[in-house]
């Protein structure tokens, strides 16, 4: 049949939109309608089913630090998902905790997903209450004073615009805290 | 269909049409815009690659910060070079196939305009941070509505010579692009705008970011790559398509298969399990349209191989042959869980980008230019020579640069996958990998140089010759 598509222009027009279609409207359309965790916010109550905890939306402040992140492209250097890897888990912890795997209910806020392709600089999924403000901002000025061998750029205009600073901090400090996975609350602010 | 009437009619229908009836005018517009936007951008790409090894160059400045210049080397080098060079290969191949005309080099010439327009709104929007947070799909959304519509003018140009072709029957390199125009517009909508849409967000967003990403190499650069690479191996060889079937069953499974695998770039990820496990067996059902594909080509090539010899065309198309099927192959193997768990987010997976984008797409994009343009131009290239040279210099650039990048991913992935291994280490391991890739990415760079003084001297060089000949 596809051969008469050779000379009829119309013919082929339709087959290559259509067999385009049926894997782009079933990858595209039909998962968030199946899956819905897609489009639910994480809230859980119940210990037993894994960590507590809920996700809330981003306050004004929090909101321009985004921004700011997606402003500067941090996300072409750091990933924002704990994978189903073991590896990630362990990495994503903190102080000998193994940090929750991310899951889609997590991120149903983000107006730009921010997961990431190339992890040139470490996973941020589980960064927020690591650090507190004044390590990221003496961070931001100059990383090398901080972390050795790393191979950030400096941010001086950040570090250096206290309103900016204070917004990409609230921003970070909002990674991952939908799920409550510290031991004893000892989130750094 | 008799195989005999393919490889006589269908693989040399050019041969029939008289060249004078057809201006170029559009094809110069395009061509030549692409070559220089190739030697900007790769300006844009040292720049970053040298920051992956001295990270304080150019390190206090916004404008000139890696997060802001890698989307400018991606979409500079995607839309300003490559996507603007296969365009002007259309312009070029499409009239010919159809023996008539361009339907309308004043809509060409608007199309090339404006496509300029867009190139430079992307310079400074991108480096001024108003980039819109979507992976290739970076360009603001104003210059975003500019791409579709200058895509319209394009398809509607494209489309009309076809829909007034005197030959009725369509040669493979027609379909490629009439996928090209179709798919593309649909994947750009999706990648740029529906991601937009109130209401998607978070995983729903990444999703479509994905079908918009991964399908603008799979349904945009590589039938366009293809279409180039079908109509100048049997020209440039001088030797009839191996088989009209085989590119029948290349064309219709890219059609049905590509558009399935965008999830396999969040594998082990926040995303639906069976979504993962569709996107896996899809990626390994891709070897059947690129084996389909490699395997004509080789074979159009048996017994025609000595001609590689003094035939810079041929050298960059055969060349990107090999890293087409080797690019391909890599894909699939990524999607398998084990696999992708090594290599997924480290160096590995710019060098497996770049030999689908430098290695297979430009090098078949070069061929067609270096095809073409003595011959838009009535005249001769250059220098062979100097056209030798920069198939050299990329090709030992890209694969010191592939080879680099991949063992270096690979040595990555295995030190993440030890979590005793602090973080730190892992990034300090592959500074070496980082410098021979600068110093692969300056080899390469001298490749676009000398590609770029030979283009542009063929180009003036006619008009000189022209206006010698109009003096005497």
């Amino acid at each position: 049949m596809l051969h008469k598509t050779d000379s009829n222009a119309i013919l082929f027009v339709g087959a290559a939109l259509g067999l385009f279609f049926i894997g782009g409207l079933l990858t595209t359309v039909a998962p968030p309608l199946i899956d819905k965790s897609w489009n639910k916010p994480f809230e859980n109550t119940d210990p037993s089913k894994g960590p507590t905890g809920k996700l809330v939306a981003y306050t004004d402040q929090e909101m321009r630090g985004y921004r700011i992140y997606i402003r500067e492209g941090c996300k072409y250097c750091h990933t924002q998902q704990t994978r189903t890897l073991a590896s990630d888990v362990a990495r994503s912890g903190w102080k000998g905790v193994p940090s929750p795997v991310s899951t889609p209910d997590e991120f149903v806020y983000d107006y730009r997903q921010t997961f990431g392709t190339k992890r040139t600089g470490p996973d941020l999924s589980r960064i927020g209450g690591k650090y507190n403000k004044e390590w990221h901002r003496a961070h931001f000025r100059n990383p090398r004073d901080l972390v050795p061998g790393s191979i950030m750029p400096p941010f001086p205009w950040i570090a250096n615009n206290p309103d900016e600073l204070d917004a990409l901090v609230a921003y970070l400090q909002t990674r991952g805290r939908a799920k409550d996975w510290r031991p004893d609350n000892d989130y750094e602010k | 269909m008799a195989t005999n009437a393919i490889r006589g009619s269908m693989a040399a229908p050019a041969a029939v049409a008289t060249p004078e009836i057809h201006s170029d005018t559009t094809v110069k517009w395009f061509v030549l815009g692409a070559v220089g936007y190739f030697a900007i951008v790769g300006i844009i790409a040292l720049i970053i690659a040298a920051k992956f090894v001295w990270p304080d160059f150019l390190g206090s400045i916004s404008y000139f910060t890696y997060g802001r210049m890698r989307p400018l080397h991606v979409n500079g080098m995607l839309f300003g070079w490559l996507l603007a060079a296969d365009m002007g290969l259309a312009y070029y191949i499409v009239p010919r196939l159809c023996g008539v005309r361009l339907w309308s080099e004043k809509l060409g010439v608007a199309t090339s305009v404006l496509w300029n327009i867009i190139i430079l709104s992307a310079i400074v929007t991108l480096l001024g941070g108003y980039q819109k947070g979507i992976e290739y799909g970076d360009l603001p959304t104003p210059v975003a509505v500019l791409v579709v519509i200058a895509w319209v003018m394009f398809g509607i140009n494209i489309f009309a010579t076809i829909a007034r072709r005197k030959y009725n029957q369509m040669y493979v390199s027609t379909w490629y692009l009439m996928g090209t125009i179709l798919w593309t517009a649909f994947v750009y909508l999706t990648g740029n705008f529906a991601t937009l849409l109130p209401g998607v967000t978070g995983v729903n967003q990444a999703n479509l970011t994905w079908m918009y990403t991964h399908n603008a190499v799979g349904l945009i650069f590589t039938p366009a790559g293809l279409a180039i690479a079908y109509y100048f191996i049997p020209r440039a060889s001088n030797t009839p398509l191996y088989s009209h079937k085989l590119s029948m069953i290349g064309f219709w499974s890219l059609a049905f298969v590509y558009v399935w695998t965008g999830a396999h770039h969040m594998l082990h990820g926040p995303i639906s399990q069976w979504l993962q496990t569709i996107a896996i067996v899809f990626s390994i059902l891709l070897l059947i349209p690129v084996w389909a594909v490699v395997y004509n080509f080789i074979a159009t090539m048996k017994g025609q191989w000595h001609q590689l010899n003094d035939n810079v065309s041929l050298k960059f198309l055969m060349s990107g042959t090999i890293f087409y099927l080797l690019t391909c192959f890599q894909g699939p193997m990524h999607s398998l869980r084990s696999v992708n768990a090594i290599v997924s987010k480290t160096d590995w997976i710019p060098g497996h980008a770049h030999m689908a984008v430098l290695g297979t797409f430009s090098f078949m994009a070069m061929a067609g230019v270096y095809y073409v343009v003595p011959r838009i131009f009535h005249t001769t290239l250059h220098s062979e020579a100097v056209a030798n040279w920069s198939f050299w210099l990329f090709l030992i650039g890209g694969l010191g640069m592939f080879t680099a990048l991949w063992l270096g991913g690979f040595w990555q992935g295995w030190q993440w996958n030890n979590p005793s291994i602090p973080f730190i280490d892992t990034v300090v391991a592959l500074k070496p990998v980082w410098m021979v890739r600068f110093f692969s990415g300056i080899m390469i760079f001298s490749g676009i140089v000398l590609f770029l003084y030979n283009i542009m001297s063929t180009a003036l060089g006619a008009g000189q010759a022209k206006a010698e000949l109009a003096r005497s």
